[in-house]
């Protein structure tokens, strides 16, 4: 599982803050931050387009993508009990990105 | 799973061989044919000196190309020679692919089992000449019996699936009469094409050096197929 | 010309006055090159090296002391300006004197030079014909391009350009931008008003005139633009004039778009336009409510959105046309005809018949060019490649569309196997040579930036007076809006040096490939924010560029290069693979092809494109069409085009399918054949060798059984 995100982004931070990331063994990949790994991984997924709309964006084992913020929480959280892993409950629900700072340049 | 060892051509994307989709295509080795003018004759006359295709192979190729294939062609060779062709087509079936043969058409009985059993989406058969036997074996390069190509038209005409009669042209073997008589014997209703001769890899080298009609001249012949019925 | 000027200014035109005013007891006539025999004055050395270097008269006035002594002891009767000129710049050399020397420096062409270009054909360019103005093209392309690398160019740049490290394109044109794309708004708006032009044209009434205007004004662009001419949604533009035309006059006015466009042999040395025609099915979502402009260059009162079928019988009248081909039945070469496959035109009624249509004359004639808008993006797609994404500011022009016109000022290509050579397979130092020839490249375009600015800066009554007519306010070109572009050859032998496989080899060599696109992207928009430029990255045509780098390092790479290099040492039919496209030989099938190179197109910017080459066979009109949409749905790919080939017979004037040895119709020997060498179809005879050996190495889907 890997997840793209960038570094000023507030949904992003969201699932960072909520989510043991690392124990759950979801990779991170920092976009916008000049790493051409991280833009290269996101080509190979043929989600350059989808990234320069929203983030951040999941991508499943399988190679399925999700880019809804809902379904990225929700796939984290049975992750998250699957592997009996305890996630933060009491961050403030969903914020919308209105500032339209989650996604790529 | 049976010995499915005789796949000796595969194309995995071909907008030619199945009109309106684009379809992979898979060559099975051997003939019953010796069409001096035929372009696939590796396939015909020596496939044994040719690779084949392992099925678990071609399967692997083609599964991440589903979503963009209309199909798979089954074409030879002759494939209804190949006891294994009803099992392939089972196989290819069930991975999803909808299924067509190309066939010369020598072979009613196995023809009218692969349409009973709905193997089949569709057939294209080489209908070589006008229904004559000396001009029809000059072009078959064997002896044919034509009561079992008058059957396999008709199964074909009255199976309700999409299906083309085809035939190979070229000068000296076909002239115009033989073109109307040949597109008179196909019905009203189906779908019929021409394919002009290729010359650059005949199967006989005494056709080497020969040409197909000119294109002016096959743009007729053409005409004349298409308009011409019953 | 202008080379011996300074020597001549001062000079008298009577050869009697000039004898009889003579200073020096020198009597040696000079031959100038304002076809003027002239007498010898020293004085005229002085003058010219005060006049055009920064040297001490003490030390000009010694050196044409000492050209004199050299002219002197040489016993000749007749001296010519150049020779003089070459004295002095010898002497200069000597004294260590390397900037004044170059200040100094003639710029001409040597004899034989001129004598073998007046005869052979110049193939740098498949576009240019052979002819008494083509090679005025030539010549004056070799003398600009000469003073690009010494006085537009800083050195560093220059020599980048000379050994092949990077290539500065069109130096010959270094006076004028790139390209341009537009709409036809501004001719219908403003009629044609051209500064220098002899006649005022009021906005035309009738579609025909619109279309003269149309010519004319592209035939003006092309003059000022080095590289291809795009008119943005064109069926839909003409739509407010076509309202009372029958479908067969709107046929015959496809006919003249067409002719006019292919057969535009007026401006530059006969070169074809490089025109390309967008063409939408749909009324694009931002024009639906633009108010048209129609006859007169009045509002029509309605909108765009109102006019979808009067543009769709445009549309459709055009492809009838290309399917015709010319009075041969070959292709037409210009104008390209991009059709825009978006959301919205699989929600407009009619459009499965129309991209049969266009799938038809795909496959017949190869001329369509389906260009993919997914999302929300807007664009309009110019040259072999090059598109421009309209963002916001832009979509705020499309309310008037006259204002939208796009320009790219230059494009420059970086070698990418020559750092694969020089890294070592070192990752770092493959990257940190990246970065520097980038920034090598941004330092070029600034300097081209820097060129322009002075030549506009002159106005109305400078050079670029067209570019600079202001007639709804802003000058034409748009300077500060316009974009410089990136491009690169050879990734797949970049990453074949440093990986040991090609792009189709395997998943991790694709990888590899992305990775240095990634980077390319990424450090383009770095100098972009640094330098206040839209630096974009852009698929490069490479017609010549490809061959030119390729032999270059064979020169000074031989031996890595000769692992890597594609096509055929023996006959020089040597190439790189063009962009960051798949080696054209490699057997993939379609739709490996236009998935993989598609994941490559989102990180490139400004465009790009997937060849589908398709040799002789004749393909099925529904299986394209099935085949595009599932382009559209299931990849990234940016824009794909499928190339037929044809042979022409030079005896009987007919066009046959497939690259023959001998005429289909006649039989004849005496053929050419024509298919795609980049973005354009033209005729093989004019092709450089690189592009010849691409040729022979192209797959064409063909091949079937394997020998054991």
């Amino acid at each position: 599982m890997t997840l793209f995100t960038k570094p000023d982004c507030r949904l992003c931070d969201q699932l960072k803050r909520r989510f043991d990331l690392k124990g759950m063994e979801v990779d991170i990949e920092v976009l916008d931050t000049g790493d051409a790994g991280a833009l290269a991984h996101l080509a190979w997924h043929g989600l350059v387009e989808t990234a320069r709309k929203t983030l951040p964006i999941l991508v499943l084992d399988d190679s399925a993508t999700v880019d809804d913020f809902a379904d990225i929480e929700s796939l984290l959280i049975s992750r998250a009990e699957q592997r009996g892993l305890k996630y933060n409950d009491s961050v403030a629900p969903a914020v919308s990105c209105e500032t339209g700072v989650c996604a790529i340049n | 799973m049976k010995k499915l060892d005789n796949i000796k051509g595969f194309i995995e994307s071909s907008f030619i061989d199945w009109p309106g989709r684009s379809c992979a295509v898979l060559f099975l080795g051997g003939c019953n044919f010796r069409c001096p003018f035929c372009h696939n004759h590796p396939l015909v006359q020596n496939p044994g000196e040719l690779v084949s295709y392992p099925l678990e192979e071609i399967l692997a190729r083609l599964r991440p190309l589903r979503k963009w294939l209309g199909g798979v062609a089954v074409s030879g060779g002759e494939p209804t020679l190949d006891p294994n062709l009803p099992e392939l087509l089972k196989i290819l079936r069930g991975e999803g692919f909808p299924t067509k043969i190309d066939t010369n058409g020598s072979r009613p009985r196995v023809l009218a089992r692969l349409l009973a059993d709905g193997l089949l989406e569709m057939v294209a058969m080489d209908v070589k000449n006008v229904l004559v036997t000396d001009k029809y074996e000059r072009c078959a390069g064997v002896g044919v019996d034509l009561d079992e190509i008058r059957k396999s038209i008709e199964l074909i005409r009255k199976s309700g699936i999409a299906h083309e009669f085809r035939m190979t042209v070229l000068p000296h073997y076909h002239s115009r009469d033989d073109i109307i008589a040949w597109a008179a014997c196909l019905g009203n209703d189906s779908p019929r094409k021409l394919q002009n001769y290729d010359p650059r890899s005949p199967m006989y080298p005494n056709l080497a050096g020969a040409k197909g009609f000119s294109p002016d001249d096959f743009a007729e012949l053409e005409q004349l197929a298409y308009t011409h019925r019953t | 010309m202008g080379v011996v000027m300074p020597l001549q200014k001062a000079m008298e035109k009577s050869f009697k006055q000039v004898t009889r005013d003579d200073s020096t007891d020198l009597a040696l006539f000079v031959r100038t090159s304002e076809e003027d025999i002239v007498g010898w004055k020293r004085q005229r050395i002085v003058d010219a090296l005060l006049r055009e270097t920064f040297i001490d008269r003490d030390t000009a006035e010694r050196i044409s002391i000492d050209v004199e002594k050299t002219v002197q002891t040489s016993n000749l009767k007749t001296v010519t300006g150049p020779l003089i000129r070459e004295l002095v710049n010898a002497r200069l050399l000597e004294l260590g004197l390397e900037e004044a020397r170059r200040m100094h420096t003639r710029l001409g062409v040597p004899l034989y030079d001129v004598d073998h270009l007046l005869v052979q054909h110049n193939k740098e360019n498949a576009n240019v014909p052979h002819g008494p103005e083509a090679t005025n093209l030539t010549l004056a392309e070799g003398i600009k391009k000469e003073y690009a690398l010494l006085h537009v160019f800083t050195t560093d740049v220059a020599d980048a350009h000379l050994s092949g490290d990077l290539h500065l394109h069109d130096l010959g044109f270094i006076d004028r931008p790139y390209c341009s794309g537009q709409s036809l708004e501004y001719v219908k708006k403003f009629g044609l008003n051209l500064p220098n032009s002899l006649a005022l044209a009021k906005p035309a009434k009738h579609a025909d005139v619109l279309l003269a205007h149309m010519v004319k004004f592209a035939a003006a662009l092309q003059s000022h633009f080095a590289g291809a001419i795009g008119w943005d949604a064109v069926n839909l533009f003409f739509a407010p004039y076509l309202e009372e035309m029958s479908d067969r006059e709107v046929k015959q006015l496809a006919q003249m778009l067409i002719y006019e466009f292919s057969q535009q042999a007026v401006a530059r040395g006969g070169q074809a336009i490089f025109s390309d025609i967008n063409v939408y099915w749909e009324v694009p979502k931002h024009f639906v409510d633009v108010p048209a402009i129609g006859p007169g260059g009045e509002y029509t009162g309605k909108t765009y959105g109102e006019y979808e079928k009067d543009a769709q019988r445009f549309a459709w009248a055009l492809f009838e046309v290309y399917k015709e081909g010319d009075g041969a039945g070959r292709p037409f070469f210009f104008p390209k005809p991009l059709v825009h496959i978006t959301e919205k035109f699989f929600k407009t009624e009619g459009h499965m018949d129309f991209l049969h249509h266009i799938c038809e004359v795909a496959s017949l004639k190869g001329n369509t060019y389906f260009v993919f808008d997914r999302g929300d993006t807007a664009k309009i797609s110019e040259c072999c490649r090059l598109s421009f994404k309209l963002d916001a500011s832009d979509l705020e022009d499309a309310k008037e569309p006259w204002r939208m016109r796009y320009s790219a000022l230059q494009n420059v290509t970086i070698n990418l196997p020559r750092l694969a050579y020089k890294a070592k397979g070192d990752d770092t130092k493959l990257f940190t040579l990246l970065t520097e020839r980038i920034k090598l490249a941004a330092k070029g375009h600034e300097q081209k930036k820097k060129f322009i600015e002075k030549l506009m800066g002159l106005g109305k009554g400078g050079p670029l007076a067209m570019l600079a007519m202001d007639l709804d306010g802003n000058s034409y070109l748009r300077l500060e809006r316009c974009s410089y572009l990136m491009g690169m050859v050879g990734l797949n032998e970049l990453v074949k040096v440093h990986t040991g496989e090609e792009l189709h080899d395997s998943e991790e060599s694709l990888k590899f490939g992305l990775k240095v696109i990634a980077h390319m992207n990424i450090v383009c928009n770095k100098m972009a924010e640094q330098l206040g430029m839209k630096f974009v990255l852009e698929q490069t045509p490479a017609e010549s560029t490809a061959y030119r780098f390729a032999k270059l390092d064979m020169a000074h790479h031989p031996e890595e290069t000769a692992r890597v290099i594609q096509g055929d040492m023996e006959s020089g039919e040597i190439y790189y693979t063009n962009s960051t496209l798949f080696n054209v030989g490699a057997k993939m099938n379609p739709i490996a092809r236009v998935e993989k190179e598609g994941l490559l197109h989102p990180l490139i910017e400004a465009g790009s494109i997937t060849h589908v080459w398709l040799g002789e066979a004749n393909p099925d009109k529904k299986a394209l069409a099935d085949f595009v949409i599932k382009t559209f749905r299931h990849t990234n790919n940016d824009q794909i085009a499928f190339s037929p080939e044809f042979t022409c017979c030079l005896d009987c004037g007919k066009t046959g399918r497939g690259i023959t040895e001998t005429c289909r119709y006649c039989g004849s020997a005496k053929i050419d054949g024509i298919t795609r060498i980049t973005g354009y179809f033209t005729k093989i005879s004019s092709w450089n060798k690189g592009k010849l050996g691409e040729l022979h190495d192209r797959y064409r889907n063909e091949e079937r059984f394997v020998r054991k």
